[in-house]
């Protein structure tokens, strides 16, 4: 009971799982903490959405703002695999002007890291390891050096419309990459993983194992060297020793106050839990950051219903992209948005109308009627930091007896001018493909920063390796730690950042 | 063969998780409520009734499914600031909608018509609702969560999902045929 372990790795989502792999490939004794439970997805998994709501973290956060975000299903999931458990594995790169906001626009911040040499070989690594699907070549960014994994997966009935529409437009279009296997693949620590079945259900969990969640990816290959996994353990406190470094943190399994010691921590808990642990403990936060620069991907979605049958519950959601719009001509916001087709869970589909579209009674019921007939098309797009937008713990506590967070979020112009942009665009392009009674559905998705990476000590929480400048055995991995939103899904690239905060890690002690 | 989502529960084309969660809630007796009070209750059933009407014999418990939430302290992740808990929310919210259907109609919301009922409801969803307990309770706040929670439980029902013609619940095997216009025996 008394043993210290070399590190210990808080949260087993994107963040962690990587970094725990890394580490005991290297021959650490490492252990994991996670506040789920470990699911066996063949036997617990039903495709059911609200059976699947046990992937979602629900300890309550108090939204305020102008723009006030969803969590739950929409930001946070618990269960070993954290939240890629429950996301849709769709995995585009960043583009090297993602890192240049700064610089590109006067505004915002650049990333203390360099495209080529930081980022692109791990991508690289990432993609390969998972089986990600997609097209090669893939039509933006700078060329690759790898072509996926996989041959891109088969597009659903959103995807062909979205294709449809774009073609008239001139708006170049490709198959997305995704994380989901489009043939059976095998890889060494981790086995035969089967090709994915169309089952459309990814945001409710994969069944089959063909989504790169983590539990069937980096986990596995961490317990294959070695780590351990301790899954219903929550985190409570990180404990400084004289010394000043972390020495070891209190958490609670099954009721009881259980301890580990250990001689390094990364905190991989993401974007909200992060630096409320941090707050809680007062900690690391000499530079005043930690909660602050809230950023949330602009994340407009417009939905029409089709003559045709579109059964939006087959195949991978995000099944078709387009980049087009990374840095449109003339724009008037900063940075850019990528385009994608959505398919939709019935229950996701007619709760968020029923919620945003403002409909009800007679309305409501023959809009759900409908469902069998609709497709989606979305944006992601760049989101900037602002003085307003934070995180901070408020006075409530919740059923743990921990201070609820509180987190503040308003769109700015440049987000708003963004998302005008795109309600265009997407308008017309649904337009083109014959949609019918089309509503859009405002919203911002992947809550970002909260433990910036950079430089200064002044004015970031962690250096460009994820160690925090305060306390020298205190590492950051997960999306806390972007110093700018990027305009794709996060899931990538925080894996390619947890293993190059493990490789720096393992090189500097 | 016609299959909905009630006729492939007896079948191998859904799994047994999926199978078992279904015929659960398919056959869930009615609820007792445990947090709301009985005349909270009925007024709840018949805000619910105009939110998401339901026709058929068979009929889905939206109250019911609140209540149960409620009382297991259940909640989705998240909650607007300027809203309380959710259960304070609950019962000012329904003593609001009592208080906005006296004063424009000076009637319980039980005994006004459809159309009655139905404009208390739309002048709280555009915060133009008379009563004083809206002064205390973003009128339009407390609706969007009320909508959200009565259209979650009822389309999460087998027999909503049938009125929809889901049958993504089919889940036995994959799916191959999954471009526009193109079905599979067990979703025609």
């Amino acid at each position: 009971m008394n043993e210290t372990v070399d590190a210990v790795v808080i949260g087993t989502g994107a963040g962690g799982a990587p970094l725990l792999a890394r580490l005991a490939k290297a021959g650490l004794r490492v252990v994991a903490l996670e506040a789920g439970k470990h699911w066996n997805p063949k036997q617990d998994f039903a495709t059911d959405e609200k059976e699947q709501e046990k992937l979602f973290w629900t300890d309550e956060r108090l939204s305020a703002g102008n723009d006030a975000l969803a969590f739950g299903s929409n930001n946070s999931g618990i269960g070993v695999g954290g939240s890629t458990l429950h996301y849709t594995a769709y995995t585009p790169r960043a583009q090297p002007t993602d890192l240049r906001i700064r610089t590109d626009f006067g505004v915002g911040e650049d990333w203390p890291l360099d495209f080529a040499t930081d980022i692109d070989p791990y991508y690289d690594e990432v993609e390969q390891f998972l089986g990600v699907s997609g097209p090669s070549p893939y039509p933006w960014g700078p060329p690759r050096k790898k072509a996926y994994a996989l041959g891109p997966l088969p597009i659903n009935g959103a995807g062909q419309l979205m294709e449809r529409g774009c073609k008239t437009m001139g708006i170049k279009t490709s198959p997305a990459a995704n994380a989901a296997l489009s043939a059976g693949y095998y890889q060494e620590g981790v086995g035969f993983r089967h090709a994915c079945t169309n089952r459309g259900f990814c945001q409710a969990g994969c069944s089959v194992g063909a989504k790169a969640s983590m539990d069937v990816t980096y986990l596995p290959l961490a317990v294959h060297y070695g780590a351990e996994i301790r899954s219903e353990c929550f985190v409570t406190q990180l404990v400084q020793d004289a010394s000043g470094k972390i020495s070891e943190v209190i958490y609670v399994k099954n009721g009881q106050e259980e301890r580990i010691r250990f001689k390094n921590v990364f905190l991989c808990a993401g974007t909200v839990e992060t630096p409320r642990l941090l707050l809680m403990n007062g900690l690391a936060n000499d530079s005043g950051q930690v909660g602050r620069n809230i950023m949330a991907h602009t994340a407009l979605q417009i939905w029409g219903e089709f003559d045709e049958d579109v059964r939006p519950y087959k195949g991978i959601p995000g099944a078709l992209i387009s980049e087009d719009t990374h840095r449109p001509k003339n724009a008037d916001f900063v940075g850019g948005y990528l385009l994608q087709s959505i398919g939709a869970m019935p229950l996701t589909y007619i709760t968020q109308m029923a919620r945003k579209r403002g409909i009800w009674g007679q309305k409501l019921k023959r809009a759900a009627a409908a469902y069998n007939h609709v497709a989606g098309i979305n944006i992601l797009g760049d989101c900037l930091p602002y003085e307003r937008n934070f995180l901070e713990l408020s006075d409530e506590k919740d059923g743990r007896g921990l201070p609820k967070p509180r987190i503040h979020f308003s769109n700015g112009e440049s987000e708003e001018r963004m998302t005008a942009h795109a309600d265009k665009i997407m308008r017309d392009i649904w337009g083109a493909a014959g949609a019918k009674n089309v509503w859009s559905f405002p919203r911002n998705a992947h809550v970002i920063g909260t433990c910036r990476m950079g430089h200064d000590a002044d004015t970031s929480v962690v250096n460009a390796d994820g160690r925090s400048h305060d306390i020298p055995n205190l590492y950051i991995s997960d999306n806390s730690t972007f110093p700018s939103a990027l305009s794709v899904n996060p899931a990538l690239t925080i894996m390619a950042l947890a293993l190059r905060t493990a490789d720096k890690f393992l090189a500097n002690t | 063969m016609n299959y909905t989502a009630i006729t492939l529960l007896e079948t191998d084309l859904v799994t047994d998780p999926t199978r078992n969660v279904l015929i659960a809630r398919l056959n869930a007796p009615a609820r007792q409520p445990a947090f709301f009070l009985p005349d909270e209750f009925t007024l709840l059933e018949a805000v619910c009734d105009r939110l998401v009407p339901q026709q058929a014999a068979e009929r889905i418990d939206m109250a019911g499914q609140i209540d149960k939430r409620l009382t297991e302290g259940e909640g989705d992740g998240w909650r607007y600031d300027d809203l309380p808990p959710d259960a304070e929310a609950y019962r000012l919210g329904l003593r609001g909608i009592t208080e906005s259907a006296e004063v424009m109609f000076g009637n319980s919301f039980q005994n006004l018509s459809d159309v009655q009922q139905d404009k208390v409801l739309a002048d709280i969803q555009s915060m133009v609702a008379p009563g004083e307990t809206w002064k205390q309770l973003p009128a339009d706040r407390f609706f969007e969560e009320l909508m959200a929670d009565a259209a979650g439980a009822y389309y999460s029902h087998p027999l909503a999902q049938a009125e929809i013609n889901y049958v993504g619940m089919a889940d036995g095997s994959g799916w191959e045929r999954i471009g526009l216009n193109e079905l599979e025996e067990r979703e025609k």
